[in-house]
């Protein structure tokens, strides 16, 4: 089993607020308003949410716009769509080092 | 843009271009079709590019439009909202990049307005239109089965969407339910036509970045050591055809690479190129191969590639660099592999 390319993206306690804002961008790019209440452990693709092609492809443009991540250009296997808390943490992780690197 | 920057399909505006007149102020009464654009229009169609409206109408205007030209429009955008978000939402509904997108309208205000949300959006007056047939970007090189029915394609996969929408249960319960038919065979020579234009139009899931020429594809197909596969897809909603395919090389003993992995937008969500990347690996396993490998473009446009990649078990390392902007994803055949649905026809498959 291959890590996450960068440690601290897995490590991070997924951010309560980014994970909610991420259930409502899930909920919008699959149509399905159940995916508002998943838990984090929940799995993105498979038996969880069941992201596909498509699906993932929104979710990833709304992430970018939402949060200026750009999940498709730093994980190159897209890792972070393991679960609902390895997305939140990835994002929130990129967040908070945006934030003390711009000052 | 498309590997190509073949235009897919052309947005229209309607009043004082499409229509001699303006749709509202004609009423009761309606304005009539422009009879050189609507020829235009018949002629795109019949090579496989699709046409759509944008328009500062009712949507009753589109579907006046639709009578008036005699031609069908795969997607209407009828409101006072700017007209990039228009053809943005139409590139999106259709599944294909904006670049390969092409715009008519009279008004010099909104082809600025396109023109600088969207350069890359090809963008006309009706004059510059008038022309557009004889343009390389309007000029598909062959005209095949599939690209005549495009317009008719769209439609019914409009029909399967809405039908989706109201769908209780899982997407696989739901291309079960639809009679999803994936069928996975060696290409033959006639199959040469539509892959060579698959290559082509591609961009979300082509894993080469270019398009392949009829010759190399002929001289792939039936050489030692290569497999040329074809894709085709059909369900009760349409016979979609050939939608996919990929080269396989295995000159290489123990790894079975894929220079060539394709797919039409027109298939995507449709189990195609899970169904291929499954079926891929398990004619390695069965050939005695260690893994299966796909250079693939780390681009933004790939990433629905990639996605299905990792899906299907493929791994990526940065170090695997593949020229610029490239990485071989590999998948390695020591784990037992996961069984085709059985909506999946395919060689060495029972």
């Amino acid at each position: 089993m291959t890590g996450l390319p960068r440690p601290a993206a897995g490590t991070a306690e997924a951010d309560p607020v980014i994970a909610d804002e991420l259930r409502q961008l899930l909920a919008t790019a699959t149509g399905r308003a159940e995916l508002a209440g998943i838990t984090l452990d929940t799995p993105l693709f498979g038996a969880g949410v069941g992201l596909d092609s498509l699906t993932g492809t929104l979710l990833l443009r709304q992430v970018r716009q939402r949060f200026g991540v750009d999940v498709a250009a730093e994980d190159l296997n897209l890792d972070a769509l393991a679960t609902l808390g390895t997305l939140a943490s990835f994002v929130g992780d990129r967040v908070a080092g945006a934030r003390a690197g711009g000052g | 843009m498309s590997t190509s920057g073949l235009v897919k399909c052309v947005v229209w505006d309607l009043d004082n271009t499409l229509l001699r007149g303006t749709y509202l102020e004609s009423l009761p009464g309606r304005p009539p079709a422009d009879p050189a654009l609507a020829s235009l229009l018949a002629e795109l169609g019949r090579r496989g590019i699709v046409h759509a409206i944008a328009s500062r109408n009712p949507p009753e205007a589109a579907e006046y439009a639709a009578q008036a030209t005699g031609c069908v429009f795969v997607a209407a955008e009828c409101g006072w909202g700017r007209k990039s978000e228009a053809l943005t939402r139409i590139a999106a509904g259709l599944d294909i990049a904006v670049d390969a997108l092409a715009f008519v309208d009279d008004d010099p205000y909104e082809r600025a307005e396109v023109g600088a949300a969207l350069p890359g959006v090809r963008v006309l007056s009706p004059e510059d239109a008038a022309d557009a047939a004889g343009w390389p970007e309007f000029s598909p090189a062959e005209v095949t089965e599939e690209a005549r029915r495009r317009a008719s394609l769209y439609q019914q996969r409009q029909r399967r969407q809405e039908a989706e929408a109201v769908f209780t249960g899982s997407h696989e319960d739901f291309l079960r339910a639809c009679q999803t038919q994936v069928t996975i065979a060696a290409a033959s020579p006639d199959d040469v036509p539509r892959l060579r234009e698959l290559s082509e139009r591609t961009s979300q899931f082509n894993s080469a970045g270019q398009a392949l020429s009829a010759a190399s594809l002929q001289a792939l197909i039936g050489a030692p050591a290569r497999d040329v596969m074809t894709v085709r897809l059909r369900d009760r909603f349409a016979d979609d055809g050939l939608v996919g395919g990929c080269v396989i090389d295995r000159r290489q003993e123990r790894v079975w690479t894929v220079p060539l992995l394709m797919m039409s937008c027109r298939a995507i969500g449709r189990g195609v190129i899970d169904s291929l990347l499954t079926w891929l690996a398990g004619g390695a396993a069965r050939h005695g191969a260690a893994a299966v490998q796909v250079p693939c473009p780390v681009t933004e446009r790939s990433v629905p590639l990639r996605l299905a990649l990792t899906r299907a078990g493929f791994r990526a390392r940065p170090d695997q660099a593949a020229g610029h902007d490239r990485v071989v994803f590999r998948c390695e055949l020591g784990a037992p592999r996961p069984a085709l649905p059985d909506w999946v026809t395919a060689p060495g498959e029972t």
